[in-house]
This record gives structure tokens, C-alpha cells and sequence, in this order.
């Protein structure tokens, strides 16, 4: 048996506050080195690295330090000019997790003329499975990831009619567990990241009534460990990136109290690196740009700091860009 | 990148490992040029095979190798004799085993396994059975390693049994594996479905897990795995969507359910009638969904006499709806309602059983906030009109011992004093609702059972603007008080056609907006 205790404890002089100049200074560095060992061994989901720092920056309202036109001109050399798919980085293959990331940080910029709009719709297209799952890319995996992100970026570019959204939804569904919750495919154990892809799939094609809305909050608020942080299964330990993954889903449900959001918000601070900036798992660890958005956007999620702008639940990007292309993803009526 | 504790180092220190990482950097730079050289000029050999072999041993994420490597086998695939072919597959599995001994949960080195062995003509699946079972003895809970074991069981298929007791296994090795109960959960439901009441589990096997859910709950209770299991199987009673009420009137109509429907179950299995023929219409769902608890049905016929409403039910069953003339033009049918659940006999035994035990496990820890959610969840499911008192203290004293959940246990209870008075309105033809117990409710539960009231009085509780998209369902309503709550704005405010509507203190709501309403909702007293 197992006896170890499955969470951390925070220490008198972890950070308290938000500290948000040095995350910008943080972000702004990242990647200025070429040569950096960290930076070159991420290459291959770069293009998730730039979505992850440029939202972060955008939740700050800090973007103007980001590359903006080098940015926009390595998304266009990552498209596949056959199948129309994005690449985390040239030269490696298109995935359709790196070309959500490119569609989303073009849609940040509001440029989707530097890349072909058509060619990425028929690359998702072709991704679509008899069952309604999809691929990643054309190597047949599978997995309700992919389906979030087949969705979301249809729904970015406004041509979800390119898919059968119907039969998408419906392996969602078959997805779902004695739980409440969702995991990667149909009979895989649930899981907070998985969850919010599921609900998130769910929120933009409007299905969330679909749910067992009262199971699957329960356990996400079961996901709440003491020291206010939370894992992402039972019996695991916190990590900062549930912070997101559980409190997003909990808003699209309309379910955020059942969390206690004070002491979950003491845990995100905590997780700050006082001296370099950013974001780690947990307390004590090394920062990276992936935990300082979810941090953030945990932050902005709780509502209590005018440092972050509003992020949509949904889509993982500032309100201000889903308002201005009048996407309205479902959020459950509070009963 | 999760759980790289930050060390401190001294400059020297620093100094030597930058270096040693600079020179791994150049080693793996001039590979990568290399292989995309290689893949460029389109030679997939063997000496290409061996590069990307290299890098994945230490970076088994870089996903465009493991593409680079399909290729070339795919390519081998059609000349190489079957025995060469045979020995480079194993070599791939050789590598992918090396990569999870890395990364256990490399998406990558998981699914070129599958391909692998989806691709080759001679897999070995006991060989992958057993690799499974080995894995999850290095961690059970590895969540790839449980989806890898299903898609070989999905291949090789072996009695479902076999995998059943591969669960108690487990379990009974070490009761905190989720992932465990969790594949059980899967297989409980298929292996013992009850054919014959049409419940999710057979009566004994039901009893059996709930036996079993129990002596692990009870050796250590702080564990959490077993209890959300005891909760599914607690659950695990038919739960028929019916209609609960519906309401004619000339000018609307509208239909109720238990629980949100979607278009299509209100399209075919919902009809109206009117003495005895079948009413023609459309119907909308009350907030613009796809699913809903409410939905109208716009059609032309007037109705002045003997109103009717059939629902063809999820098991094929009519639930078959008379309606009551309530006055001249109004029609309303209202379905008998219980929250009860439909335990079969041995399980309510047993449930009783396993409460008794409860309680005395909670004498000897009445902090424990697992025992006491558990005692109150039974009392719950057992009776939940005799034990309401009870259950409702108990959920006071959760707010307390497990604060983090304060707000959950606080939506439990307006939800299960809610479904407490329901059960008592149902019984009239009243067409008021007024809140009858000292609770305060901060939400409102199934309040779609109440969109047949006429007036409706939610004064005096602690109602926040957070609630006002949930006033939709009073489809039917002429006076609403909202007196004495904790509305903030009347931002979301839906349409409704209420003649009068009390918004009497609350005290953060702002004149002005209110002033703005009144303007925009001419036909309606507002008092304020």
C-alpha cells in the first residue's frame, strides 16, 4: 500500500503576489538564444510554444514585446503545401496539434492571410474517421485531443461545416465514463486534461446539456488537493496546468464555487519563479512558457487580478479576440 | 515539463554542465541535419533507420522520426523476405520498449507499437498481454499503458472475464487503483447487465461490488479511489427521462422534462393531442439548444377541449399524460414525480447493511470527511424523505471538515430540499410556488417542474444574478418576486411576460439599470 501523501506543502516565503512584470521579462527572453540546449530540444512542438508564450502575452497585455512579423513568417513556412497541415517547426510533418496552435496565434494576430486558409480546412477534413473520431495526422492515431482541436480551429477559421459535426459529438460522447468524466478515446479512464478537450469539443458544438453535469463536476472538484492546488486523477499529485484543465471545464458547467478559488489562487502564486519569472508545476520547480499560461490563465479564470485580461474558457485565448470573431461556445445556464 | 525540481548550482558547476549540454547540443544539431538531409534527397535506408534510432533512444517525443521510420519500413515491407522483415519489425519493438523505459508516456513510442503490430502480419498478442501486465507493475496507474492493454484486448480478444479478474486482481493487490476500478466500471456493465429489471447491474453482482467497494473504502478511508466507485454504483438505477408537466394556452405551449432532451427524442417520441388528434407543430427548445429540459411547441390549433400528451419512453414504454382544465383556456398535465430511487430488494438490504457500518465508523471518526459524505449519501439513497433532517445536517457539518467543497455541499442542499417540497407540490394543482422550507437556496434545481406556476415567490434567499438565465423556464408566470436576494444586475434577465416583478431589496442591484428595465419592459410592474 501506497502511504506517501499525495500533495505538497507551501512554504512561508513562496511568492504571494503576482508578479507579473517578470513573467513578461521572462517570455520576452524565452527564445532569444537560439543556441539555448532547452530551446532546441522543444523544437518539435515549437509551434505550441509560440501559441503558449503569445497568449500568456496577450492575458498580460504584453504581445507588443513578442516577434510578431517572424512569428507570422515561420507559420507560413510550416504549412504543408500538399496537405495543407501545420508543423511544429520546418522541416517536420504536419499535426493537426500544430496547426490549432498556428491558426490560433494567426487568429491572436488577426492575420490568417499569411497562411492557406482552404488547404488546413481540407487538411482537418481528411483527418475525420467513419466514427467520427480524427487523426492527428496521417499515421492513425487517435484521440478526443484531436477532435478538440479538429473542432476548434474549424470554428476559428468559421467552416466547422466542413465536418460532421454530429457524428464528432457523438464520439465524444462514447467517450464518457462511469465518472462523468472523459479520457483520450472510447474506454479510457478519465483525465482533467482530456476532460476539458471533451467539454470544450461539447461547448462549441453546443452539447454540453449532454453531460452528466452533476458526476462530472463533483469530480473535478474532488480533484482539489489541501494545499489548494489540483492533480488531474485521483490520487495524484497537484500540478499547476489543472488549474486550468479542471477550472476551465467547472466554468463552462457554471460549477466554479465548488472549488475553494482563495486557496487554489495561493497555490498558483506560489508556483511563480521569484527570480527568473514564469510558471512551474508545482512549487520549487523549474518555470516553463506551458505552466506560466495556465497559470495565468487560472488567474484570469479566478477573476481577481485587473494585471490579466478575461480568457475564454473555451478556447484558451483572450475574450477580446472570441468576441471579435462572435464565437459564442456554450457555457451551461447556472440552475 | 513536470517535476524537474530547480537545484541551486555553483558558477563553476554551471560553467561544466552548460558545456557537457553544448556538446550533446551539436551532436544532436548535426543528426538532425542529417536525417532531413537524408529524407529530403528521399534516402530511406538503413543507415537512416539507425539515425533516427539514435535520437528517439534519448528524445522519444520527436514525432516526425517515428514518421520518417514508417516510411522506410513501409518501403522495406515490399521487398525484404518475410524472416528479414520479421527480425526489423522486432527491432522497431525493441526500440519502442527502449523509448517508454525513457518516457513511459510517450504518446509517440506508444502508438508506433500499435502500428507496428497492426502492420506486421505476424504479431505476437500474448507476448503484448504480457508486456502490459509487467508495465503496470512499474506504475498501475499509467494511464497509456491501460489504453495499450485494452487495444490488445480489442485485437486478441480474450474472455472478458479474464480482463474482470485481471481488475480484482489489482484491486485486491493495492484497492487505491482508479485506473482498476475504473476498467472495471467498462466491463461490470457488460459482463452482468440486469436483463430482467432493466437496472445497469444484475442484483447480486451489484450487491457483490458494493461489498467489495466497501471493505476497500474501510481499509483506508482517506484513500478516495473506492469512493467515487461506490458513488457510480449508488447511482446505478434507471433514471427514465419522462415529462413532468406541460402547459396549453392559446397563445403558448410548453412541454417539461426530467432531464435535458435533445431536438430529435422531442421530434419523434413527444405527441400532443387534442380530443384525441394529433396536434401539428414545431418544436423549439425554451433557450435555444440543442438539448433542453424545456421546450415549446409552436402550432396554430386552438384548443377548447379534452388536451393529451404521450411520450414514447426510453424502453419503449407510453407514458401517456391527461391534462386538467385549470380555467377557461389554460390546460395543465402533470406527471406523478419521485426522486426516489429504484433499488431492487437484496441491494436496499444490503445498502442498509453497509450504512449501519458507517455509522459506526463514524462514531469512532466523526471528522472523516469520506465516512460521513458516504453515511449521508445513503441515508440519501436509502429514504431520502425519512433521513432529509438528517441529511441535511450532515451536509452543514461537510461545509465545515471539508471547506474546500463548502460550495458543492451548499448546491447539495437547495438541491435536496428542492426535490423534498417538489415531491409535496406535485401532489396539488396549485399554481403557485413558493420556497416552504428554512433553507436559503442559492441556485435553482430542476426548476423547469415549476414552469406551469402562474405565481411565483423566490423572496427572502440568497439568489444572485448568477441564477437569472434559469428564469426562462417560468414560460407561464405573471408574478415573480425576487425580493430580498442578492441579484447584482439584471444583465442576463431572459424575456418573459410577467405582469409584475418584485426586485425589492436587493440591495446592490443599481437604480439605474433598474430605471433602464422598466423602460424596456413596459408591460410589466416593477416594484423596487
Amino acid at each position: 500500500m501506497d502511504f506517501t501523501t499525495k500533495d505538497v506543502n507551501l512554504k512561508p516565503d513562496r511568492p504571494t503576489t503576482l508578479l507579473i512584470e517578470k513573467h513578461s521579462d521572462y517570455l520576452a527572453k524565452y527564445g532569444t538564444n537560439k543556441d539555448d540546449y532547452e530551446y532546441c530540444m522543444t523544437e518539435y512542438l515549437r509551434m505550441s510554444g509560440i501559441y503558449w508564450s503569445l497568449t500568456a502575452m496577450e492575458l498580460m497585455g504584453e504581445s507588443h514585446r513578442m516577434p510578431k512579423e517572424e512569428i507570422i513568417s515561420f507559420i507560413s513556412t510550416c504549412q504543408n503545401k500538399e496537405s495543407g497541415g501545420i508543423s511544429a517547426s520546418f522541416p517536420h510533418d504536419p499535426h493537426i496539434l500544430y496547426t490549432l496552435s498556428a491558426v490560433q496565434v494567426l487568429t491572436m494576430y488577426d492575420r490568417l492571410d499569411a497562411i492557406d486558409v482552404d488547404g488546413v480546412v481540407e487538411f482537418i477534413k481528411s483527418l475525420q474517421q467513419e466514427d467520427g473520431s480524427f487523426f492527428g495526422d496521417k499515421w492513425g492515431e487517435t484521440d478526443t485531443r484531436f477532435t478538440f482541436c479538429a473542432v476548434m480551429c474549424l470554428s476559428l477559421l468559421q467552416r466547422l461545416d466542413a465536418i460532421n459535426v454530429d457524428k464528432a459529438v457523438q464520439f465524444v460522447l462514447s467517450c464518457m465514463n462511469f465518472d462523468g468524466g472523459f479520457g483520450s478515446k472510447p474506454g479510457s479512464e478519465s483525465h482533467a486534461g482530456l476532460i476539458y478537450c471533451c467539454v470544450g469539443t461539447l461547448s462549441i458544438c453546443k452539447k454540453l446539456d449532454a453531460l452528466k453535469v452533476d458526476d462530472l463536476a463533483w469530480w473535478l472538484c474532488e480533484r482539489q488537493l489541501p494545499s489548494g492546488g489540483l492533480n488531474g486523477r485521483p490520487e495524484k499529485l497537484p500540478d499547476l496546468c489543472y488549474s486550468w484543465w479542471v477550472m476551465s471545464s467547472l466554468t463552462m458547467l457554471n460549477r466554479i464555487h465548488w472549488v475553494d478559488n482563495a486557496k487554489l489562487e495561493e497555490f498558483i502564486l506560489a508556483c511563480q519563479d521569484a527570480e527568473t519569472g514564469g510558471f512551474s508545476d508545482r512549487p520549487g520547480d523549474i518555470p516553463d512558457p506551458f505552466h506560466t499560461l495556465f497559470g495565468l490563465a487560472g488567474l484570469s479564470l479566478l477573476g481577481n487580478s485587473d494585471l490579466i485580461k478575461p480568457v475564454n474558457p473555451t478556447y484558451c485565448m483572450p475574450q477580446e479576440t472570441i468576441t471579435r470573431l462572435k464565437l459564442e461556445p456554450q457555457i451551461l445556464k447556472k440552475v | 515539463m513536470h517535476g524537474r525540481v530547480k537545484v541551486r548550482t555553483t558558477e563553476e558547476e554551471k560553467a561544466r554542465k552548460e558545456k557537457e549540454r553544448q556538446e550533446k547540443l551539436k551532436i544532436f544539431k548535426h543528426a538532425m541535419q542529417k536525417i532531413f538531409h537524408k529524407r529530403k534527397e528521399s534516402e530511406l535506408d538503413k543507415e537512416l533507420l539507425e539515425l533516427t534510432g539514435k535520437v528517439l533512444s534519448s528524445n522519444p517525443d520527436i514525432y516526425t522520426l517515428w514518421n520518417i521510420r514508417r516510411e522506410i519500413l513501409i518501403i522495406f515491407a515490399k521487398t525484404y523476405e518475410s524472416e528479414e522483415l520479421s527480425q526489423l519489425y522486432d527491432a522497431e519493438l525493441n526500440l519502442t520498449e527502449y523509448c517508454l523505459k525513457i518516457n513511459p508516456k510517450s504518446y509517440c513510442a506508444w502508438h508506433q507499437r500499435e502500428w507496428v503490430l497492426t502492420t506486421r502480419t505476424d504479431p505476437n498478442w500474448e507476448i503484448e498481454l504480457g508486456l502490459c501486465s509487467k508495465y503496470l507493475k512499474f506504475d498501475e496507474r499509467n494511464f497509456h499503458t491501460w489504453d495499450y492493454r485494452r487495444f490488445v484486448v480489442s485485437q486478441c480478444k480474450p474472455p472478458l472475464k479474464d480482463e474482470f479478474d485481471f481488475t480484482t486482481e489489482k484491486l485486491l493487490d493495492n484497492f487505491s487503483n482508479y485506473s482498476a476500478w475504473h476498467y472495471r466500471s467498462k466491463m461490470l456493465v457488460e459482463l452482468f447487465p440486469d436483463l430482467e429489471g432493466g437496472r445497469p447491474i444484475e442484483d447480486s453482482h451489484h450487491k457483490h461490488e458494493l461489498k467489495m467497494v466497501q471493505s476497500a473504502a474501510f481499509t483506508d478511508p482517506d484513500d478516495t479511489s473506492a469512493w467515487f466507485y461506490q458513488r457510480w454504483l449508488l447511482g446505478a438505477v434507471r433514471m427514465d427521462v419522462q415529462v413532468v408537466v406541460y402547459v396549453m394556452t392559446p397563445s403558448k405551449t410548453t412541454v417539461a422534462f426530467s432531464k435535458p432532451v435533445d431536438q430529435s427524442v422531442v421530434d419523434s417520441r413527444t405527441r400532443l393531442f387534442h380530443n384525441n388528434e394529433l396536434l401539428n407543430g414545431e418544436w423549439q427548445s425554451c433557450s435555444g439548444n440543442h438539448y433542453d429540459v424545456l421546450w415549446i411547441f409552436k402550432s396554430n390549433a386552438v384548443v377548447s377541449e379534452e388536451v393529451k400528451l404521450e411520450f414514447q419512453m426510453e424502453d419503449g414504454h407510453l407514458q401517456a399524460l391527461p391534462s386538467i382544465k385549470m380555467n377557461e383556456t389554460k390546460y395543465v398535465g402533470k406527471s406523478s414525480i419521485s426522486f426516489k430511487r429504484k433499488y431492487s430488494k437484496p441491494v436496499v438490504e444490503e445498502l442498509n447493511n453497509q450504512l449501519e457500518s458507517c455509522r459506526q465508523l463514524l462514531a469512532m471518526e466523526p471528522d472523516n470527511k469520506w465516512t460521513l459524505l458516504t453515511t449521508t449519501v445513503f441515508l440519501h439513497c436509502i429514504d431520502a424523505k425519512k433521513y432529509h433532517k438528517e441529511v441535511l445536517e450532515n451536509l452543514r457539518t461537510l461545509k465545515v471538515i471539508d471547506k474546500l467543497r463548502a460550495g458543492y455541499y451548499s448546491d447539495l442542499i437547495t438541491q435536496w430540499s428542492v426535490e423534498d417540497q417538489l415531491v409535496t407540490d406535485y401532489a396539488t394543482d396549485s399554481l403557485d410556488y413558493k420556497i416552504k422550507f428554512d433553507e436559503k437556496i442559492i441556485s435553482l434545481p430542476h426548476f423547469q417542474y415549476y414552469s406551469h406556476c402562474e405565481n411565483v415567490d423566490l423572496s427572502n434567499q440568497d439568489l444572485d444574478s448568477s441564477v437569472l438565465p434559469a428564469l426562462v423556464m417560468l414560460q407561464h408566470c405573471k408574478t415573480l418576486s425576487l425580493e430580498n436576494n442578492k441579484l447584482t444586475t439584471l444583465n442576463k434577465f431572459p424575456q418573459l411576460n410577467i405582469e409584475e416583478l418584485n426586485l425589492r431589496g436587493n440591495k446592490r442591484l443599481l437604480v439605474e439599470e433598474v430605471e433602464q428595465f422598466k423602460k424596456n419592459n413596459k408591460n410589466c410592474t416593477i416594484i423596487f
